[in-house]
C-alpha cells in the first residue's frame, strides 16, 4: 500500500476515513443537489427559446422599456399634490424600468443604511454618555425581524397624517407642507430602516477592533477630530462597514415585503423581486422563462456584489494586522457639541428607526389605526394566536419546518465546517467553504423560482410531493424545509466554523493518538468544545427560518393548509381591513421567539472555554 | 515497548520536502533524541511515528511489524504535544482517564491507574482541577501522565520543555529522565536545544533540513562530530575554513590565513575543509603534542565560572575558554597571545555546502 496522491489532493489527507469522506461529500452533494443544480436548471430554462439555445428572453428584458429604461425615466422624485384640502409633497421616485429601479433602490438603501449604521456604531463605540445603556437596549430593537408588518408601520409613519408629519410638520414646523412617502422612495425608506442594523453590527465590531495605538499615534502626530476619523479610523473600519453595506444591498435587492406593502403605488411593483414574485402567484402551473431570465439577472447582480466584497475584504485584511494583545477601547466623554449631536440628532433618529417594531406591537394590541396613532386597545388579536385554528396552524407549520430545517442545517454546518476547516489543503475545501456561505447572496425568490423549474421538470422529483405543478400531491413543507436549510445555512455555518477555528487541531489529534477513532474524537472533544457556537448558530438560523419570506410566500403559499407564518402574514396584510392587526400579532409572536433565542444565547454563551497553552 | 525503525522516510508538503529519506534505529528502552534547528523536520518525524502523518515513501517498523500506514489510534505510539493539548472541558482525572476508557478498562482499574500516573508525576490530589487551573509545568505533567497511563509502546515528546521557564526546564528535564528510567520505556524526544539533548539522551540524532547528519551518544557527537553542521550545532565552537596543503597518509597539513597546522588527522577527499576546535580545548600555556598559533587579543569576556579569550588570527576570530584566571593572567586586548591546541583535539572535516 502507498499513499494515494489523488485522494490526498481531494480530501487533504491520504487516508480519509468514513467520517472525513462523509464530512466532505454530504454537504457537497446536498448543496449541489438543492442549490447548484436547481439554479442551473433555471439557467437552462432562461437560455432556451423554441427548443433552441438562445438569449431571446434576455433580449426581451433588456429591449423592453418596461424592464430597462436607463435614459428616459418617467415619473418624478417628488411633486406637490392636493390631499384633502391641503397640499402635500408626494415622494414616489423615478421609473427607470424594473432592472435599473432595483439597482437604484439597492444603492440608495446601501447609502442610507450605511449612514445610519455607521453613525450609531461610532457613537456607541467611542462615546460614554448618560443614558448609553438605554440606547444599547434600544439598538437591539431594530434587529427584530417582523416581516411585512414593520413595513406597514413605516408606510403609516410617512403618510400625510403619520408620525413623521406629526413631529416635523405639526409640532416643529420644519416642512412647509406635509410629506407623503410612497412608491419606490417608500421602499427605500422601509428597507433602510429594516436593514441598517446589519451595517451597525459590522461597523460597531470594526470600530471596537481598531487597535487604539493606531489612532493614538495619529493624534500624536497632530491629527484630530474629523481629520483623524477620515484618515485613520474610517479607513481601518471600512472593510467591515463595506461588508455590512454589501449585505444590505443584496437584501434590498431580494426584499419582497416592502414592494408588496407599497404595491398600492404602481411604481413600487416595478422591481425585479416583485415582478418575479407576481409571475409566480398569477400563473402557477406555467413557469415563465422570461421570469427565469429576470431571476438570473438578479442573481448575477447579487453575486457580483457578494464576490466584489469578498475580494475587497480579503485584500484589506490589514485591519487585523496590528499586534495582538488586549487593549482598552478608546471611549471618551463627548464634548458639548458632540453631546448636542448625540442627544438632538442621533438618539431621535434612533427612536424613529425603532418605531416600526414599536408600531407592530401597538398594531397588534389595537382595533384600528387610521391617523397618527392606533386606537382602541384590544387583546383579541393576541388571543387569536392561541385560539384561532388557521393561526395556530401556521405557527405549528413554521415551527415544524424550521425545526426540521435546523437539524439539517446543523448537520450541514458541522460536516462542511469540519471538512473545510480541518483539511484546508484539500481541493474540495475552498469549494465547500464557498458553497456554505454563498446562499447568503442568492435571493430567496431565485431559490423559489429555481425549485419551481427543478422539481417540476427533473426526474426523480417530477410528479412527486416536491413538484409544485403536481397540485394534488404537492407538499410545500418539503420544499420549504429544503429552501430553509439552504438559505439559513450560512448563519450556523459561520458560527460553527469560527468555533472550529478556535479549537486547536492538536486537541483532536491527542484524542486520536490516544486511541480514539475520528468519530469518537469528534463527539468527545470537538463538539463539546464548540457546543456554544453550535447552539448560537443554530438559534440564529432558527429564528431566520421562522421569519423566512420569499420562499414562504411563493412555494409556501400554494396550499393554505401548509402555510408558514409569513405566507399567512402576507395574506393578512394584502387582505381585508383589520387583518393587518392579526398579522402584527404574528409579528409580535416572531419577536418573542427572537428575544427568547437571543436571551438564551446570551445566557449560555456567557462562559466560554478558551484554548489553553501556546499554539 | 518496542524497537522503532525508520527506513528512508520521505515526506513532502506540496513543494517543500520536509524529510529527505530518514533512517533511524531506536532501541528498546532508550531515550532517543531528535536534535536540530527549527524547521528541520523533527516534529514531522515524530508525527509520522505517531501516525498523525503518513510518509510519501519509506517504511516504519515497530519491532518486526510494518506500521507505516497504521492509523494513529491503533498505533500505540503516544505523543505529548508541544502545546500539551489538554482538553479544557475535562478535569485532570478525565484527561488522564480518556485513553483508558477507550480501552474499556474497568472503572476500578481506571481509578487505580490514574492514581498511579498522577503519583508518578507528583500531581496527586489535582484530579478534579481543570487544566486552566494549573500552571504550565503542571499542565505538562498531566499531558505526560495522560500518555503514560495507556502504557504506550513508545512515548513521543515534542519539545516538552520549550514552554517552561528556565528553572522549571531543568526540573522537568530530570523528572522526565527519572520517569523514563523508572518505567524503562522507549522515549523519542525532540528538542532544538543541544545542551538539553546532551543532558538527557542515551543517543542523539542530529537533523538538518530533512536529513539525519549523525547518530550517536552525546559524547560521540560532541567529541567526534562527523560533519561541519554537527560540529557547529553542538555548542559554541570554533569552525575555521582552511585548505589541505600537504598529505602524508592519514595526516595532513592545513593552512588558513597564513597559519599552518601540521600532523592533523584527516582522510576526506576534498581539500576544502574546516577545522573544528572546541574553545575549552585551547590552552594559553604550552602543552604536549600541541600546535601553537600566535595572534592578538580581541576581547576578554568574564562569565564568572569561566573566562573566554577571543583571539584574532588574521581575519579569523577564535575563542578559547578556561576556568583558570591564572592562565589568563593580565592579558589585555591588542596584546599578542598564543593559543596551544593538542593535535588530537583538532577535528578536520570536509567543507559543507550549507
Ligand atoms: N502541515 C504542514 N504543511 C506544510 N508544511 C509543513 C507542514 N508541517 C511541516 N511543514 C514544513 O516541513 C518542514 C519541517 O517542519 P517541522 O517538522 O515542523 O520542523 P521542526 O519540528 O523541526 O521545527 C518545515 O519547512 C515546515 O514548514
Ligand atoms: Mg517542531
Amino acid at each position: 500500500m502507498a499513499v494515494n496522491k489523488w485522494v490526498e489532493r481531494f480530501f487533504g489527507t491520504p487516508m480519509p476515513d468514513s467520517v472525513v469522506i462523509t464530512s466532505f461529500l454530504f454537504p457537497l452533494l446536498y448543496l449541489i443537489g438543492f442549490l447548484v443544480i436547481p439554479v442551473l436548471v433555471m439557467l437552462l430554462t432562461a437560455f432556451v427559446y423554441n427548443g433552441h439555445i438562445s438569449i431571446y428572453w434576455f433580449k426581451s428584458i433588456f429591449g423592453a422599456p418596461y424592464y430597462f429604461n436607463p435614459l428616459h425615466p418617467s415619473g418624478s422624485l417628488v411633486q406637490l399634490i392636493p390631499w384633502g384640502n391641503q397640499q402635500v409633497y408626494y415622494f414616489s421616485g423615478w421609473d427607470f424600468g424594473v432592472v435599473i429601479n432595483s439597482i437604484v433602490v439597492s444603492i440608495s438603501v446601501m447609502i442610507l443604511a450605511t449612514i445610519l449604521g455607521v453613525a450609531f456604531a461610532f457613537v456607541m463605540a467611542r462615546y460614554d454618555f448618560p443614558g448609553k445603556n438605554i440606547v444599547r437596549i434600544l439598538l437591539f430593537v431594530p434587529l427584530l425581524v417582523t416581516p411585512f408588518v414593520n413595513v406597514v408601520v413605516v408606510k403609516k409613519m410617512f403618510l400625510p397624517n403619520g408620525l413623521i408629519n406629526w413631529i416635523f410638520y405639526q409640532h416643529l414646523h420644519l416642512f412647509p407642507h406635509p410629506i407623503w412617502i410612497d412608491g419606490l422612495v417608500g421602499v427605500v425608506i422601509a428597507q433602510s430602516m429594516t436593514y441598517y442594523p446589519i451595517v451597525y453590527l459590522n461597523a460597531y465590531a470594526s470600530f471596537i477592533n481598531i487597535d487604539p495605538s493606531l489612532e493614538e499615534q495619529a493624534e500624536n502626530l497632530g491629527s484630530r477630530g474629523f481629520h483623524l476619523f477620515r484618515t485613520v479610523t474610517f479607513p481601518l473600519a471600512l472593510p467591515g462597514i463595506a461588508a455590512g453595506a454589501a449585505l444590505v444591498g443584496i437584501f434590498s435587492l431580494e426584499d419582497l415585503a416592502a414592494p408588496i406593502v407599497f404595491q398600492g403605488s404602481a411604481i413600487a411593483k416595478k422591481l425585479m423581486s416583485f415582478q418575479i414574485y407576481s409571475s409566480f402567484v398569477s400563473g402557477f402551473a406555467v413557469g415563465n422563462p422570461q421570469m427565469a431570465a429576470l431571476a438570473l439577472v438578479m442573481l448575477t447582480i447579487a453575486l457580483i456584489i457578494f464576490l466584489a466584497i469578498r475580494w475587497y475584504v480579503g485584500m484589506k485584511q490589514y485591519a487585523m494586522l496590528s499586534k495582538g494583545g488586549r487593549w482598552k477601547p478608546r471611549v471618551a466623554k463627548p464634548r458639548l457639541w458632540q453631546a448636542a449631536v448625540i442627544y438632538l440628532i442621533v438618539i431621535p433618529a434612533l427612536l424613529i428607526t425603532i418605531f416600526p417594531q414599536i408600531g407592530v406591537v401597538l398594531l397588534a394590541f389595537s382595533k384600528r389605526w387610521y391617523g397618527t396613532w392606533p386606537e382602541g386597545f384590544t387583546l383579541s388579536h393576541m388571543e387569536a394566536l392561541l385560539t384561532q385554528p388557521d393561526i395556530l396552524r401556521v405557527i405549528e407549520n413554521s415551527l415544524l419546518y424550521s425545526t426540521v430545517a435546523i437539524f439539517i442545517i446543523i448537520l450541514l454546518s458541522l460536516t462542511a465546517s469540519y471538512a473545510a476547516g480541518r483539511f484546508k489543503k484539500a481541493k474540495l475545501a475552498p469549494i465547500l467553504d464557498s458553497l456554505a456561505t454563498i446562499p447568503i447572496a442568492v435571493p430567496g425568490i431565485v431559490i423559489a423560482m429555481s425549485y419551481f423549474f427543478f422539481f417540476s421538470t427533473v426526474p426523480p422529483f417530477k410528479g412527486t410531493a416536491l413538484d409544485p405543478t403536481n397540485l394534488l400531491a404537492f407538499f410545500p413543507g418539503a420544499a420549504l424545509i429544503l429552501a430553509y436549510s439552504i438559505r439559513r445555512l450560512p448563519f450556523a455555518a459561520r458560527s460553527i466554523a469560527a468555533g472550529i477555528q478556535q479549537v486547536h487541531v492538536s486537541l483532536e489529534e491527542a484524542a486520536i493518538n490516544l486511541g480514539a477513532g475520528r468519530w469518537k474524537a469528534l463527539t468527545s472533544i470537538l463538539i463539546p468544545m464548540i457546543l456554544l457556537n453550535l447552539l448560537g448558530g443554530a438559534m440564529l438560523s432558527f429564528v431566520y427560518c421562522m421569519s423566512e419570506t420569499s420562499v414562504g410566500i411563493t412555494l409556501g403559499s400554494i396550499n393554505s393548509t401548509w402555510y408558514p407564518i409569513t405566507a399567512k402574514m402576507k395574506e393578512l396584510i394584502t387582505g381585508s381591513v383589520g387583518s393587518a392587526n392579526l398579522a402584527a400579532a404574528l409579528g409580535v409572536f416572531l419577536m418573542l421567539v427572537q428575544i427568547l433565542a437571543i436571551v438564551l444565547a446570551n445566557v449560555i454563551t456567557k462562559q466560554r472555554y478558551s484554548f489553553i497553552g501556546l499554539t | 515497548m518496542v524497537e522503532v525503525k525508520l527506513q528512508n522516510i520521505v515526506k513532502r508538503f506540496g513543494d517543500t520536502v520536509a524529510l529527505k529519506g530518514i533512517s533511524l534505529d531506536i532501541k528498546h528502552g532508550e531515550l532517543f533524541t531528535l536534535l536540530g534547528p527549527s524547521g528541520c523536520g523533527k516534529s514531522t518525524t515524530l508525527r509520522i511515528i505517531a501516525g498523525l502523518e503518513y510518509p510519501d515513501e519509506g517504511k516504519l517498523y515497530f519491532g518486526d511489524q510494518d506500521v507505516t500506514y497504521l492509523p494513529s489510534h491503533q498505533k500505540g505510539a503516544v505523543l505529548v504535544f508541544q502545546n500539551y493539548a489538554l482538553w479544557p472541558h475535562m478535569t485532570v482525572f478525565d484527561n488522564v482517564a480518556y485513553g483508558l476508557k477507550l480501552r474499556k478498562v474497568p472503572k476500578e482499574e481506571i481509578k487505580k491507574k490514574v492514581e498511579w500516573a498522577l503519583e508518578l508525576i507528583k500531581l496527586k490530589g489535582f484530579e478534579d482541577r481543570y487544566p486552566t487551573q494549573l500552571s504550565g509545568g503542571q499542565q505538562q505533567r498531566v499531558a505526560i501522565a495522560r500518555a503514560l497511563v495507556v502504557e504506550p509502546k513508545v512515548l513521543l515528546l515534542d519539545e516538552p520543555l520549550s514552554n517552561l521557564d528556565a528553572k522549571l526546564r531543568l526540573e522537568m528535564r530530570s523528572e522526565i529522565r527519572r520517569i523514563q528510567r523508572e518505567l524503562g520505556i522507549t522515549v523519542i524526544y525532540v528538542t532544538h536545544d543541544q545542551e538539553e539533548a546532551m543532558a538527557i539522551s542515551d543517543r542523539i540524532a542530529v537533523m538538518n533540513v530533512g536529513t539525519v547528519e549523525q547518530v550517536g551518544t552525546p559524547r560521540e557527537i560532541y567529541e567526534h562530530p562527523r560533519t561541519e553542521f554537527v560540529a557547529s550545532f553542538m555548542g559554541k565552537t570554533n569552525v575555521i575554513p582552511a585548505k589541505v596543503v600537504e598529505r602524508n597518509g592519514d595526516r595532513v597539513t592545513v593552512e588558513f590565513e597564513g597559519f599552518r597546522l601540521d600532523g592533523l588527522h584527516y582522510t576526506g577527499k576534498s581539500d576544502n575543509v574546516v577545522i573544528v576546535i572546541r574553545p575549552e580545548r585551547i590552552r594559553l600555556k604550552p602543552a604536549e603534542n600541541a600546535v601553537s598559533l600566535t595572534g592578538t587579543v580581541d576581547l576578554i569576556e568574564y562569565y564568572g565560572f569561566f573566562i573566554e579569550v577571543i583571539g584574532l588570527f588574521g581575519d579569523v576570530r577564535m575563542i578559547a575558554r578556561t576556568i583558570s584566571d591564572r592562565e589568563v593572567g593580565n592579558l589585555k586586548p591588542t596584546q599578542p597571545v598564543t593559543f596551544y591546541i593538542n593535535r588530537d583535539d583538532i577535528i578536520v572535516l570536509p567543507k559543507q555546502q550549507l
